[in-house]
């Protein structure tokens, strides 16, 4: 009942309503330019909402952050340029539906999928968070280490036609995200001496270039081929389908809660994950993955929305971020006076109620906003290649440099351009490199804590994984993972299939 | 071409004190070194927003990230040295050169202002074996490389301190490093590691809770907040000749900025600092307020380098 007393101060108040509107349409906006990110937003609100009182800071923050999470996804499908990191899997199967023509369909899946998937972390917040955010601060160093080998297993699902070609894109991927100065010892690897290199390639530029920049490439080199007419009558799925897709949103959408909830990672690595574990699962998609498949949306669009429920559970339990977003959060918390941290929630309950109150008006907002632009949207494709492909090499240049206000970015930006071009032409997947270079970090600093912390001893390592009851999951999931992956056991299964 | 550079230098000449009288005469960058919504950023993003009511021009801040700071720092060193480009730093440039991070360290940008420092204590997890700071120093000396302190990586706060009490002590730790503050603490939480060292800022909430315990504080003065905490000098007395110490905030311009420039936004955010709503913000985030400019904060960075300097090479952490 307090419960509801807390969020119903979000319907007295009919500004912060709008408010949160305002965010979440502008967030949109942010999150589908590629190098506007909703943690620049979020930070440009701090020093802009300094003087508001807190209830009116937070919930146009709430709106910018459901709002830029789903805008990645438009142009990921219209223009195969994911508009932020946690869009890579979607532009797969949402850039190959626009080619079909179903650009409509997919915007409106998307927007469904993420709106539920945003209900479902909600859900997951309220109702569990003292769990989940358990499990977040118990993930030891070998854990993350096992997270992002399975990770690195879905090179497999990226590679399109060739597992060869995807293991080296990957590689080419791990390769460039070793550049820079290490974190654990301040060694400088294959920088040169130059102090732009120091802080190596961020993994937002390489999506940029590799997608953004290379794609008009590609097309300004075949200009002859004509925009594909877009229906747009079939916008939203109709309920017997969305039924129908149900369990896999559910699913997704529980892997969305629980690596957003993950201090170490975040949105981009739980919509990669999820978009393995559907093409793992699902028997008969509607199309084969990469070509077309709904399911290749459905999955990753839902647990990318479901993780900001997710990112904010330690942040609210723990004061630990879950992500780049809620760690600007925390900040501007601070700077209103309030002390984020194990206390927040049974000293300030209020606060926690409105996040939620404002997570589920977001997410209102999300479907109104997401389906009323459509038509508008799709008609970005079918504007002439002659305009188009100069806009997104402007905005691939402007999106480099404002990550990290830095000119050597966009040089970096057109090498991924040119590099992704020469890729595409030979039928090399890319996806892998991005997944690489997201991935480089994450996997080689726990594995190398991991080994410190037994004293130098990689047996010791391995051996640590069955002190932990989490430890003891992952590693039984990663060897399944692995394992329905090899060749014998395709072959088994196919031969057990025979017999029946 | 002689004549030409001659007759460019000396209208430079006339017009560099008009542009230093006008100054601002632009809107100002701020380039903040450390991520948004990090300690660095949320303490420059409140007092710039006085500040620049007080200059009449906006200050923008800008995020640049990456290799502890160094690349904002060589942002702001190649720009040019008129009061326009503003480095939004904490402690770390102090020690680029000898860390071999940069060859730029403060001594290349005249301070302007000095915000203030920040104690750091020795924390372990609710659940620790350690009652007391001497019960792990005595047990890393019993078996020396075992104990497992969390660090932030080479050059970080834990690091550094890691160094202080192996000169004082001799005892020598397994330093694991960690991407973050955030996440070193959690690893002393969770027991992956035996302790850490912690600002108060980044601790209180989980000691309030109960899930961290600080077993002291390296400050010559009890922490108002935390009264029972011991000082450290209690149990080792020596550490009183590198107190106090701890990390510090500041903003910089580049050397060779006109003095009139620096005195005007010297003089702009000695104004902003005392600010009320500012205070408030810097008691929020346990900040010892300074208000240094000029001499006081160039005396003050240089004895801290000093200090810092020395405890490394004592330790051995340095050559």
């Amino acid at each position: 009942m307090e419960a509801l007393s807390h969020m119903a101060v979000i319907l007295r108040e009919p500004w912060l309503i709008a408010l949160v509107a305002a965010g979440t349409c502008a967030g949109i906006y942010v999150g589908a330019i590629p190098g506007l990110s909703g943690t620049m937003a979020v930070s440009l609100l701090v020093s802009f909402t300094f003087g508001w009182e807190q209830h009116s800071a937070l919930a146009v923050m709430v709106g910018v952050y459901v709002g830029s999470v789903f805008g990645g996804s438009r142009s990921a499908i219209l223009l195969n340029i994911p508009g932020a990191p946690a869009a890579v899997a979607t532009a797969l199967d949402g850039y190959a539906l626009a080619k079909q023509g179903r650009a409509g369909e997919a915007m409106g899946l998307a927007t469904s999928q993420s709106v539920i998937g945003t209900l479902l972390g909600v859900l997951a917040l309220a109702t569990c968070a003292p769990l989940v955010a358990g499990i977040a601060r118990n993930f030891h160093s070998i854990d993350y280490l096992m997270l992002s080998l399975m990770g690195l297993m879905m090179v497999g699902s990226l590679s399109g036609r060739s597992v060869r070609f995807g293991l080296i894109a990957g590689c080419i991927g791990i390769f460039l995200g070793c550049v820079g100065v290490d974190g654990q010892t301040a060694v400088k690897r294959f920088t040169f001496n130059i102090v732009y290199l120091n802080s190596g390639v961020d993994y937002v530029v390489a999506m940029i270039g590799l997608f953004g920049a290379s794609e008009a490439l590609s097309q300004i080199t075949d200009m002859k081929a004509t925009p594909v007419k877009q229906k747009v009558d079939k916008i939203l799925p109709s309920w017997a389908e969305s039924l129908k897709y149900l369990g896999l949103t559910i699913k997704s959408s529980i892997i969305g809660v629980l690596v957003g909830a993950l201090p170490g990672a975040g949105g981009d690595i739980a919509a990669l994950l999820s978009y393995d574990q559907a093409k793992r699962s699902v028997k008969k998609p509607s199309a084969p993955f990469g070509k077309g498949a709904v399911e290749g949306i459905i999955a990753p669009e839902s647990a990318n929305n479901a993780a900001i429920g997710g990112a904010f559970i330690p942040m609210l339990t723990l004061g630990i971020p879950g992500d780049a977003v809620t760690a600007v959060l925390i900040s501007a918390l601070t700077i209103q006076g309030l002390r984020p941290g194990p206390n927040l929630i049974s000293q300030t309950p209020d606060l926690f109620w409105l996040i939620v109150a404002s997570l589920l008006v977001a997410s209102f907002f999300l479907l109104v906003f997401g389906l009323t632009g459509i038509k508008a949207f799709t008609k970005i494709v079918e504007v002439p290649k002659g305009i188009l492909m100069p806009t997104i090499l402007i905005l691939s240049v402007i999106g480099a440099y404002a990550i990290r206000n830095s000119v050597y970015d966009i040089l970096w930006m057109f090498g991924f351009g040119i590099i992704g071009y020469f890729l595409k032409r030979f039928n090399y997947p890319i996806a892998p490199i991005v997944l690489g270079v997201i991935l480089t970090r994450l996997c080689e600093e726990n594995y190398r804590r991991g080994v410190m912390l037994q004293g130098g001893s990689v047996m010791g390592m391995l051996g640590s994984i069955f002190t932990s009851y989490i430890s003891i999951a992952l590693f039984v999931l990663l060897v399944v993972l692995f394992v329905t992956q090899t060749e014998s056991y395709k072959h088994w299964q196919a031969k057990r299939r025979g017999e029946k | 071409m002689t004549r030409k550079v001659l007759t460019f230098l000396f209208v430079l000449a006339f017009a560099l004190p008009v542009f230093a009288a006008d100054y601002p005469a632009q809107n100002i960058t701020g380039v903040v070194q450390w991520g948004a919504g990090g300690g660095t950023d949320s303490l420059m993003r409140p007092l710039s927003a006085i500040a620049e009511q007080i200059l009449g021009k906006s200050i923008i801040i800008q995020n640049m990230t990456g290799a502890t700071g160094s690349i904002a720092t060589q942002y702001v060193f190649d720009a040019p040295a008129d009061g326009y480009t503003l480095l939004m730093g904490a402690e770390n440039p102090a020690l680029y050169d000898i860390l071999e991070i940069s060859e730029l360290t403060y001594s290349n940008f005249d301070c302007v202002y000095l915000i203030g420092d920040e104690v750091v204590g020795i924390v372990v997890g609710k659940n620790s074996k350690y009652k007391s700071f001497k019960e792990i120093i005595d047990a890393a000396l019993k078996a020396p490389w075992t104990i497992k302190i969390s660090t932030t990586g080479t050059g970080g706060l834990p690091w550094e301190v890691g160094a202080f009490i192996t000169d004082i002590t001799g005892a020598f730790f397994n330093q694991i490093p960690y991407d973050s503050d955030a996440s070193a603490k959690t690893a002393v939480m969770n027991g992956e590691c035996d302790f850490t060292v912690c600002k108060v800022q980044s601790g209180i909430e989980d000691w309030k809770a109960g899930d961290l315990k600080f077993l002291c504080m390296l400050s010559t003065k009890t922490v108002e907040v935390m009264p029972d905490v011991p000082l450290v000098t209690a149990e080792y007395p020596d550490f009183a000749k590198y107190l106090p110490w701890g990390p510090f905030y500041g903003i910089f311009v580049k050397k060779g900025t006109d003095p009139s420039v620096i005195a005007k936004l010297s003089e702009a955010f000695t104004k902003a600092g005392p600010q009320e709503s500012y205070q408030k913000v810097l008691s929020n985030f346990n900040i010892n307020f300074l208000g240094y400019s000029g001499e006081a904060a160039d005396k003050y960075i240089s004895s801290w380098r000093e200090n810092t300097v020395n405890a490394l090479k004592k330790s051995g952490a340095l050559d």
